[in-house]
């Protein structure tokens, strides 16, 4: 449970991108700045990467700055590039929180908005360009982990600024700028 | 009634009475019946560890009910699978899976977090250092599946080992409550529950179907499209019990209704009903209490099968009632006119059955006792009973039914080459057979199941994808520590072998000692270099403070080993692995496969291992009744071979062979027969067989001791082979294998055992009979 619940995420993401349109996303893709907090940590972690997912190529997660890392999911395969540039990829039988980001992810592109309001209360406001939306875990076990998503967007279904709260006191706070050229601008 | 009989009825119900009583003084006031099977091993294999795991695994194997809802749409089959799961625990199941431990284990485990890292782990910080460690908690930060818990789990190690514990089906999860999976186009939830009792009850048994029955009512009312598919043992125990009280009602009540006409067409009275009653009522009572007094209890094996043994015992009462109706004695005399021939039968049944007692095999032990006792007292009622009530002549005109016997006997008796050739071509026959023939003591023979719950059990084990292996490790040491270091030796043993299996047991929640303190001496070393670590940080592109912050983290840290004891306490469930022993302790551990597991592989994993056994129940069980077969056939020969030497002292060599050669060839028939057929030899086989050589060697004492010429003694033995075969033979109308097989032996048999009992007498005596 507790890596599944980082994986909110992609989860919010696909979450934003459902929930704005009626058809399926076709994908998405952005440069991001991750800033990460630490409970007990006073200076914060930034790291600079590229985002993309579409129904096609799945969800790539790459980290540029300060090393260099690479995550992707595609169908239930993942693989990671780790810093000094070994590559591994992760065994579905022992990463059960990969099947259950895997459907959540399926169930997503399909424009199943059912299945992510099974774990989530989802309050959607208005933004001065399209919406803010906050997600709640509805799981217990899932909220000792996470405490709070809170997506808002540059326009319907363009992610802008990701926080995921953990429970810890650990933030992560995510700031998307859609890539030239990408049918997400 | 005559004088003599109120002090013979006293003298018989006194004895009885003190049998029985001594019987519940031995018991001790409780149940004295026993229903494990595993008792019935000889004592030098008694192992208190062994059979308390062995119970367990049964326990826990039996009161399971698993249960599958699925359907294409995937929040009407959620709700369908809530329903289901609400009248399933309404119906009086409990949730297996406790979900309220996991809080308090995650607590443990994080508190003792740098003692947790596995071999590979360790041997990889070790060789590489704070690189390895620098590398894994920038890979913890950048990924999207990262998780950072810098007090405790720098690097997400306590994350791998939590999310790398054994889950007994990993396809499944956590889906609200319950578990689910996608299968194809379906979406899965399996429901795992628990019968508050034993499922081999009734009452568990028929719970646990009433509540399936409700639940798929439920869930097709809920959900039109949604499938609901449930198995388990107590599923299948109900199953057996319905199909076996359903066979014992009309089998019981034809057989007994048959016998009671073919009594009341011969003897036109219901006296010998009631004696007959009388007498094996008396002689089961009087056997269960001589077993309990000697033992201290009966096994239900040995009251089903000796009680069939007693079967024997009517032979004495219808030699009675024969001579008594149809002979040539007065009702005064008919006692002595039997008594030789019910001293020979009863001397030569006991002695058979004596020699069992001999083995030191406390099944063949118990059933010695059962039949000598039985046997005796069935005569005992014979001889004080019978006597004083069957006083006055009996009218009752000879007739066809009671002619046809003596002229079957003394037609077949007629000097004939027919004779010699008849039992040759009948050999000859069943010859091929007995190569034919195969032993199978499985001792899921004993119930027949419905086709259908065979398949849908099926269906639920491949659509969870996991296969239980049938057995089940058992590790014993003199401390916790030990076992714990030689299960998990054993495990990555299992693991290395049959790499897709999933090991389950203790030490994989709770790592060996050892283990622990290599995982804290690995970070101790790491830790002993900040320097080092601050340069790892630095070059991996972290900063170096996170460095300092990770080893002020493992400073803070409590550097203790996680004890079994403490996790127990913070999850009671996990005690289901952990028997005390009278020299430590012992862990049951089990494996998991993608399909059925090798047990050859499985039982190779353990061996040359200390302390560690690979058991299997079921095998231990069949192998018990494998074993109870051979040694009961071997000694129903020896037993044989001894009677023979009654037969000579009372006959002679020559008349000896003639009566004993009978009752073989009856036997040599009916295991051609079985063969011939494909019906497996079992125990239930080997009782058939020592019931056939009982009947058939008192059949051949009966006539020579009344006489081959008597009306009285044809008559007894024709019905005592009729209502053997009525009473046994018609249990080849079983669908239960094994009541099927005894049921044709046992017919078969005894037909073959009557029909060749003219063999028995010499040709001249009989044609003078004729």
């Amino acid at each position: 449970m507790k890596h599944f619940s980082t994986c909110l995420i992609l989860v919010a993401l696909l979450c934003l991108a459902v929930l704005a349109q009626a058809a399926p996303p076709a994908g998405f893709a952005a440069n991001f700045v991750q800033t990460r907090t630490l409970p007990g940590f006073a200076q914060p972690l930034v790291s600079h990467g590229q985002l993309r997912f579409s129904t096609a190529q799945g969800f790539s997660w790459v980290i540029n700055e300060p090393y260099h890392y690479a995550f992707t999911l595609k169908g239930d395969t993942a693989r990671e590039v780790l810093p000094d540039g070994t590559q591994r990829t992760l065994d579905p039988a022992k990463t059960p929180w990969l099947q259950a980001v895997e459907r959540i992810f399926v169930s997503a592109l399909a424009g199943d908005e059912a299945q992510l309001q099974r774990y989530f209360t989802v309050k959607t406001t208005p933004a001065k360009a399209g919406r803010h939306v906050e997600l709640t875990p509805k799981d217990a076990a899932m909220a000792k982990v996470i405490t709070r998503i809170d997506v808002t967007e540059s326009a319907p279904g363009k992610p802008q600024h990701l926080v995921i709260d953990e429970a810890s006191g650990g933030r992560m706070d995510i700031r998307f700028t859609p890539l030239a050229g990408t049918g997400s601008k | 009634m005559g004088k003599r009989a109120p002090g013979r009825w006293a003298l018989w119900l006194v004895t009885l009475a003190a049998l029985c009583a001594l019987a519940i003084w031995r018991a001790g006031g409780g149940s004295p019946i026993e229903t494990n099977v595993l008792a019935l091993l000889p004592n030098q294999h008694a192992d208190p560890a062994l059979d308390a795991a062995t119970s367990r695994s049964r326990d826990a194997f039996s009161q399971q009910l698993l249960a599958l809802v699925s359907g294409p749409d995937d929040a009407a089959t959620r709700t369908a699978a809530q329903v289901a799961h609400r009248a399933l625990l309404k119906a009086g199941l409990q949730d297996s899976a406790n979900g309220t431990d996991i809080g308090a284990a995650l607590a443990l485990y994080r508190h003792h977090g740098f003692a947790l890292l596995d071999a590979g782990e360790s041997g990889k910080l070790a060789r590489h250092g704070a690189t390895t460690l620098a590398q894994a908690v920038a890979v913890a930060l950048a990924s999207p599946a990262g998780m950072v818990g810098l007090g405790n789990d720098p690097g997400g190690y306590v994350g791998r080992f939590i999310t790398h514990l054994p889950r007994p089906y990993p396809d499944f999860l956590p889906d609200g409550k319950l578990l689910s999976a996608q299968r194809g186009d379906r979406r899965v939830f399996l429901l795992r529950l628990q019968l508050p009792e034993a499922a081999f009850g009734a009452g568990g048994s028929a719970r646990a179907a009433q509540a399936v029955l409700i639940a798929r009512a439920a869930v097709a009312k809920s959900c039109t499209q949604c499938q609901f598919r449930a198995t388990g043992a107590a599923l299948f125990s109900n199953a057996a019990r319905l199909q076996a009280r359903g066979e014992s009602i009309w089998l019981s009540v034809t057989s007994t209704l048959l016998i009671m006409l073919l009594i009341a067409l011969v003897y036109r009275s219901l006296a010998p009903h009631v004696l007959g009653f009388l007498q094996l009522g008396a002689s089961v009572a009087a056997a269960s209490a001589a077993v309990i007094a000697i033992f201290g209890s009966i096994h239900i094996l040995t009251l089903v099968f000796g009680t069939t043994l007693l079967g024997i015992a009517i032979d004495y009462a219808f030699l009675y009632f024969s001579e008594y109706w149809f002979g040539t004695s007065a009702p005064r005399a008919v006692f002595g006119k039997v008594r030789a021939g019910l001293a020979v039968g009863l001397a030569t049944g006991v002695l058979a059955f004596a020699f069992l007692a001999l083995t030191g095999f406390p099944a063949l032990m118990q059933m010695a006792v059962f039949s000598v006792a039985g046997l005796l007292e069935a005569a005992v009622v014979v001889a004080l009973i019978f006597p004083v009530t069957l006083t006055r002549t009996a009218h009752v005109p000879p007739n066809r039914l009671t002619d046809w016997p003596q002229r079957f006997i003394a037609r077949a008796s007629r000097p004939s080459r027919w004779r010699y050739l008849l039992p040759l071509i009948v050999l000859l026959l069943a010859a091929p057979g007995w190569w034919q023939l195969r032993t199978h003591d499985d001792v899921r023979a004993l119930s027949h199941f419905p086709a259908s719950l065979v398949t849908t059990d099926s269906a639920i084990r491949t659509t969870l994808g996991r296969f239980p292996a049938t057995g089940f490790y058992l590790v014993e040491g003199d401390s916790m520590a030990q076992a714990l270091a030689r299960e998990a030796a054993l495990l990555d043993r299992v693991k290395t072998r049959l790499p897709q299996s999933t090991p389950l047991g203790l030490s994989r929640f709770v790592p060996p000692p050892a283990a622990q303190q290599r995982s804290l001496a690995t970070w101790q070393k790491l830790f002993a270099q900040p320097a080092a670590l601050r340069a790892a940080f630095t070059a991996t592109g972290l900063p170096a403070a996170l460095a300092d912050h990770v080893e002020t983290a493992w400073q803070n840290a409590d550097k203790q080993p996680l004890t079994a004891a403490q996790l127990l306490k913070a999850v009671p469930a996990l005690q289901k692995f952990v028997l005390p022993t009278p020299h430590g302790v012992a862990l049951m551990a089990t494996v998991f496969g993608t399909r059925a597991l090798p047990d050859a592989a499985l039982a190779a994993a353990a061996d040359g291992q200390a302390g560690v056994r690979y058991i299997q129940p079921l095998t231990r069980i069949n192998d018990t009744f494998g074993t109870i077969r051979v040694r009961a056939t071997w000694l129903v020969v020896i037993g044989y071979l001894l009677i023979s030497l009654i037969l000579v002292w009372r006959y002679g060599a020559r008349e000896a062979v003639r009566m004993l050669y009978p009752p073989l060839l009856a036997l040599a028939v009916t295991l051609g027969a079985l063969g011939w057929l494909g019906v497996p030899l079992n125990v239930f086989s080997v009782v058939a067989l020592i019931l056939i050589l009982g009947l058939g060697r008192d059949y051949a004492v009966f006539l020579r001791e009344v006489g081959a010429r008597e009306r009285s003694a044809a008559l007894s033995v024709t019905l005592s082979a009729l209502t053997t075969l009525l009473g046994f033979g018609l249990l080849a109308a079983s669908a239960i294998p094994a009541l099927h097989a005894f049921g044709l032996a046992t017919g078969i048999g005894i037909a073959a055992s009557y029909l060749v009992t003219p063999l028995s007498l010499p040709p001249t005596a009989t044609e003078d009979a004729a």
